[in-house]
């Protein structure tokens, strides 16, 4: 079809239905269908009024008021009023919906709605959250009691035809509320094609024959291929928000030996480890230089919350045998021994099929061989890999990478709260197991409860600070945003947060025909 | 016309298979690392949804009984079960894909028949040292049918079929070639070529017949050598098929879905192993 | 017979050459000379390097013997296990020759895949390189003998339903002088099993490694080079993997083929 665009997705969606979107391809075809009162305008990082004409939030940060645009409208002509949009609200937040977004809201159940007329909704929270503006980003309004798995919508696009694993297809909706500044409707493609697709090696053909117009998270071998071959059509935005990170399993349940354990709760030996790695060579080798040495996991691309004075352990080979003959580790024949005398060894887990990670391990294993370390490399496939993380604690140290989809670290509460599950380290602890992991409680629940911004500001440093002294996660490298986009895709404005590329999608268009 | 005990053994046979490889495979795959853990568990976005739904799968694959007799319920109900990664019974993600592989597999078939019998007929009457065939079937047959259909993607030629097609015909060839020269080589044969007996009537009257029961054995090679390279080769093209939702479901741990393609497969072998072991039998009797 | 001769010589030669080039002093196949990746060939490194700047031709050398070493062993264990398997349903009662079958079909059919998984899980994440490609390639023996079994049960059926053999049994001979007079009979049948299944394990070995069993880094194989093919990005650095790889298919192929043909 002329004027279609067409990518790529990894994966079948697992739903169309807005309210319970909880995987990634999900929650870009909500992005590209759904309408919202507030978008998280992804480029400029601030929350704008989409369906809603105006916003305001009470004094107190409870209460919040949405006036609608008048004259909205459903891509089937149904008009759309605060009956619809209070309707979505309380779907997401009824538990029987069971909508990932509702615990956002802290207690849902206690969240009131009402709509004293026909362009007015109000909110009423039980208590203050940290950023709501950007929670209705996540809410589409759909008609009420009509829900349509994305059939009618009031975003720019509507679902029209799925095929099991081979695309999803989307066509226009005529009724889309936006104008662009000369009053034209929007969107300007004539519809948008995503391909199920897994195989990169396909992908990045056909993108070469232009049969897509964009990829997005590139690997970096493939994109020097790609600058060989259409030198116009790659883009290196830098620095990503997403971290690599290694980190040793400190959990005290941990089926591993009772040494191992000592070792990699030591904070001497963690930083010696953290000494120990070249971080310039993983990010010149593994990535060909696609990727900036990291210390932090807050992103230099993430402006409002980066923090360029954090003082980190560099690379020091020496230093760090200094440090572990300190902690009473000793270097002899070329092997490091403990107090006890166990060699040190141990195995790094990775997940199988991601290259530029498998190189990263490979490298540091060399790095701390300087040491007299003596380093595993296991590559598992993913659900083996999860397990071991997340069930059975069976592993020693592992290298994964975080994608971090919102800028702001209230996002990161599961990662830094002891308690969390996801606190990968040393998972749901009863009580904080240190005293500086229970500082970092204080200082996220701090930054979580404040209204003000340089308060939260001055928390999230204080968190880094802590991270970087005590290298619970050992910071590797901030791999760039590999992107290619056709040179006939016009539009285009590459932005750091999801959907990276087509987060302007009503103004992308395609010149010429496939 | 087959005696009743025939059928009964073949019957009994064929149940026999069905009920080991169902089991094996529901054991192998409920025993394999991360049946019970989702990649979105390390996603805090995502993690509490997965870990509702895979308490929920804990308790339905609590013991191994419990887990087979709801898959054997599934059959029974005619679905196949309900995939675990789409939610909607398994025959409704099988059966379009089933046209699409048997479509794929039929042409590699015809094609790599048409290559192997070709290429067999003519090395196998040549004096020339079959090395010179042998060789190109035997480079085929190393280098990984991954790779074969990656040069392809990369130089734009070819596709699906044709690197079944190279892949069946390189093993069939071998094959064929044996079985043709042996022909060739009979004692009455070598009497009739001395006779100067011309090469077409040679070939339709006696090296034809000769190797046809051979045929029947080759079908069975060829179904279970097409079965192999399924996975790779629909993977790589991209093909909606049964090899590309067999290696999802074994990426996802689906066991209902996997346990489907496995039995499916397992009974193209059998019946393709049965059509090569029946004209032996039939000698026998 | 000039050509089984003229590929052994090669295979030893290739053999010898390899254990030379690892065996010379300063050779490491791990050692990452950081500053040079991708490097061309240069006098210190006669094929260049690889990405991390560890020397081609140490690795490529390394990796010869280790995968042939590991798929001469597989393939010996596996052929061994089929010949055994075969012959005992061949010459054993009917029931033992329908079990044998029977379990092949079930092996077969069955999804290995997760098999190796399980062997994965259950080995310690601290299993040594070198132990842990052991391990693998006595797995793959393990799952590669049905297949194998399959072709040896249907010759030796063919041998004991062969007119000599009932002649010989007729004339009185025993079960022991069946058997020593069989067993040169079985060789042909079982050689090129045997030369074929080489290549396949090694082949085999390099599936393994997406998913984190086979051989470990830093230890090369030709697995893991071969599966740098499937990712054309890497194709272009990597073509000299296969000049190597190439030349032991083609020693392994002609001595296959002498196998066939004597």
């Amino acid at each position: 079809m002329p004027g279609e665009l067409a990518w790529t997705i990894g994966y079948d969606p697992k739903t169309f239905d807005p309210a319970k979107v909880d995987d990634q391809e999900s929650e870009l075809v909500r992005y590209l269908t759904g309408g919202v009162l507030l978008r998280f305008n992804r480029f400029t990082q601030k929350v704008e009024p989409e369906l809603a004409a105006s916003w305001s939030l009470s004094a107190n940060a409870q209460t919040i008021t949405f006036r609608l645009r008048s004259g909205l409208q459903f891509s089937d002509g149904s008009s759309l009023t605060a009956k619809d949009a209070a309707w979505s609200i309380r779907r997401v937040l009824s538990a029987a919906t069971g909508a990932p977004v509702a615990e956002e809201f802290l207690s849902p159940a206690g969240v009131k709605v009402e709509t004293p007329d026909e362009q007015t909704v109000v909110v009423h929270l039980p208590q203050r959250v940290v950023g709501i503006g950007k929670v209705f980003d996540e809410i589409v309004i759909e008609p009420a009691d009509r829900p349509s798995e994305g059939r009618v919508t009031s975003g720019p696009f509507v679902v029209a035809e799925y095929r099991r694993s081979q695309y999803v297809r989307l066509r226009p909706n005529p009724h889309y509320a936006m104008r662009d500044t000369a009053g034209k409707a929007l969107p300007y493609a004539t519809g948008v094609r995503l391909d199920i697709l897994e195989n990169q090696e396909q992908e990045i053909r056909l993108f070469a024959r232009g049969e897509y117009d964009l990829i997005d998270n590139l690997p970096p071998d493939y994109f020097e291929l790609l600058k060989k071959k259409i030198p116009s059509s790659v883009r290196d935005l830098g620095p990503s928000l997403n971290t690599e990170q290694m980190w040793f399993n400190e959990a005290p349940q941990a089926p591993i030996a009772a040494w191992e354990k000592s070792w990699f709760q030591s904070r001497a030996f963690r930083l010696a480890v953290s000494q120990a790695i070249h971080r310039a060579d993983l990010a010149r080798l593994a990535y060909l230089g696609h990727a900036t040495p990291a210390y932090s996991f807050i992103s230099p691309a993430n402006g409002a919350w980066y923090d360029g004075k954090i003082v980190a352990p560099h690379t020091d080979p020496t230093a760090a045998l200094a440090e572990l003959v300190r902690a009473g580790f000793q270097l002899k024949d070329g092997v490091l021994r403990d107090a006890a005398g166990h060699p040190v060894k141990f195995s790094i887990l990775t997940n199988a099929g991601n290259a530029a990670r498998l190189k990263m391990a490979t490298l540091i294993q060399q790095d701390l061989a300087a040491l007299g370390m003596q380093v595993m490399v296991v590559p598992l496939d993913f659900p083996a890999l999860i397990e071991r993380l997340m069930h059975t604690q069976d592993y020693e140290a592992c290298l994964l990478g975080l994608e971090n989809v919102d800028p702001d670290p209230n996002a990161m509460m599961n990662i830094w709260l002891s308690n969390s599950p996801n606190h990968q380290w040393n998972p749901s602890e009863k009580a904080p197991a240190t005293s500086w992991e229970a500082e970092i409680d204080r200082a996220m629940n701090r930054q979580a409860s404040s209204s003000n911004d340089a308060e939260r500001k001055q928390a999230i440093d204080r968190v880094q600070q802590i991270v970087a002294d005590e290298q619970p996660f050992i910071y590797l490298v901030y791999p760039n945003a590999l992107v290619a986009i056709s040179p006939r895709l016009q539009g285009v404005q590459p932005a750091v947060l999801e959907p990276e590329l087509v987060w302007n999608i009503e103004g992308l268009r395609l010149q010429g025909a496939r | 016309m087959m005696p009743l005990a025939a059928v009964t053994k073949w019957l009994a046979r064929t149940l026999a298979i069905v009920f080991l490889v169902l089991t094996g495979s529901t054991i192998l795959v409920r025993c394999a690392p991360g049946y019970l853990s989702d990649a979105r568990e390390m996603d805090s976005r995502y993690a509490d949804r997965a870990r509702v739904e895979l308490s929920a799968e804990a308790a339905r694959s609590g013991s191994l009984l419990q887990m087979l007799s709801s898959e054997v319920g599934g059959w029974a109900r005619g679905d196949a079960g309900v995939s675990r990664e789409y939610g909607v019974p398994v025959f409704e993600l099988i059966r379009p894909r089933l046209s699409v592989t048997g479509s794929l597999l039929l042409r590699a078939l015809g094609l790599a028949w048409a290559l192997a019998i070709g290429a067999a007929l003519l090395s196998s009457a040549r004096r020339t040292p079959s090395l010179l065939w042998q060789s190109p079937a035997t480079l085929l047959l190393a280098i990984p049918t991954a790779a074969m259909a990656t040069l392809c993607l990369l130089s734009d030629h070819g596709g699906p079929i044709l690197v079944m097609a190279l892949l069946l015909a390189a093993r069939d060839f071998k094959f064929l070639h044996g079985a043709l020269r042996k022909a060739w080589l009979d004692p009455h044969l070598l009497q009739a070529r001395a006779q100067g007996i011309g090469m077409q009537r040679l070939l339709l009257a006696h090296i034809l017949p000769a190797a046809a029961p051979q045929l029947s054995a080759l079908a069975s090679l060829s179904i279970v050598t097409a079965l192999s390279a399924l996975v790779p080769v629909e993977v790589i093209f991209n093909v909606p098929g049964l090899g590309q939702l067999a290696w999802n479901a074994a990426m996802n741990r689906d066991l209902p879905v996997l346990l489907a393609v496995t039995m499916m497969m397992a009974m193209a072998v059998t019946l393709a192993g049965m059509a090569s072991d029946r004209p032996a039998g039939w000698r026998s009797a | 017979m000039k050509v089984k001769l003229f590929a052994a010589c090669a295979l030893v030669a290739l053999v010898v050459a390899a254990a030379t080039i690892v065996a010379a002093p300063g050779a490491s196949y791990a050692n990452q000379d950081r500053e040079a990746p991708l490097a061309s060939a240069s006098q210190h490194h006669p094929a260049g390097t690889d990405a991390l700047g560890r020397d081609r031709l140490v690795r490529v050398a390394a990796a010869l013997l280790l995968s042939l070493a590991g798929a001469v062993i597989a393939s010996a264990a596996a052929t061994a296990a089929a010949a055994g398997v075969g012959a005992l349903a061949a010459f054993g009662p009917a029931t033992v020759g329908w079990t044998a079958m029977l379990a092949c079909d079930v092996f077969l059919a069955l999804p290995w895949l997760f098999l190796l998984m399980m062997v994965r899980s259950a080995m310690p994440l601290t299993t040594s390189p070198a132990r842990s490609a052991a391990i693998t390639f006595l797995v793959l023996a393990a799952l590669g003998w049905p297949a194998c079994a399959r072709a040896v049960y249907r010759g030796a059926r063919s041998l004991r339903d062969a007119e000599w053999l009932l002649y010989a049994r007729a004339g009185g001979l025993r079960g022991g002088q069946v058997l020593r007079t069989l067993v040169p009979n079985l060789i042909p049948l079982l050689l090129p099993q045997f030369l074929i299944s080489i290549p396949a394990f090694v082949i085999a070995e390099a599936n393994l490694g997406a998913l984190g069993l086979g051989v470990g880094e830093p230890l090369p194989s030709w697995g893991g080079m071969l599966l740098e093919l499937d990712n054309s990005a890497m194709l272009f650095d990597t073509r000299w993997v296969y000049f190597p790889v190439a030349l032991l298919i083609t020693v392994l192929l002609l001595l296959e083929a002498a196998a066939g043909e004597a």
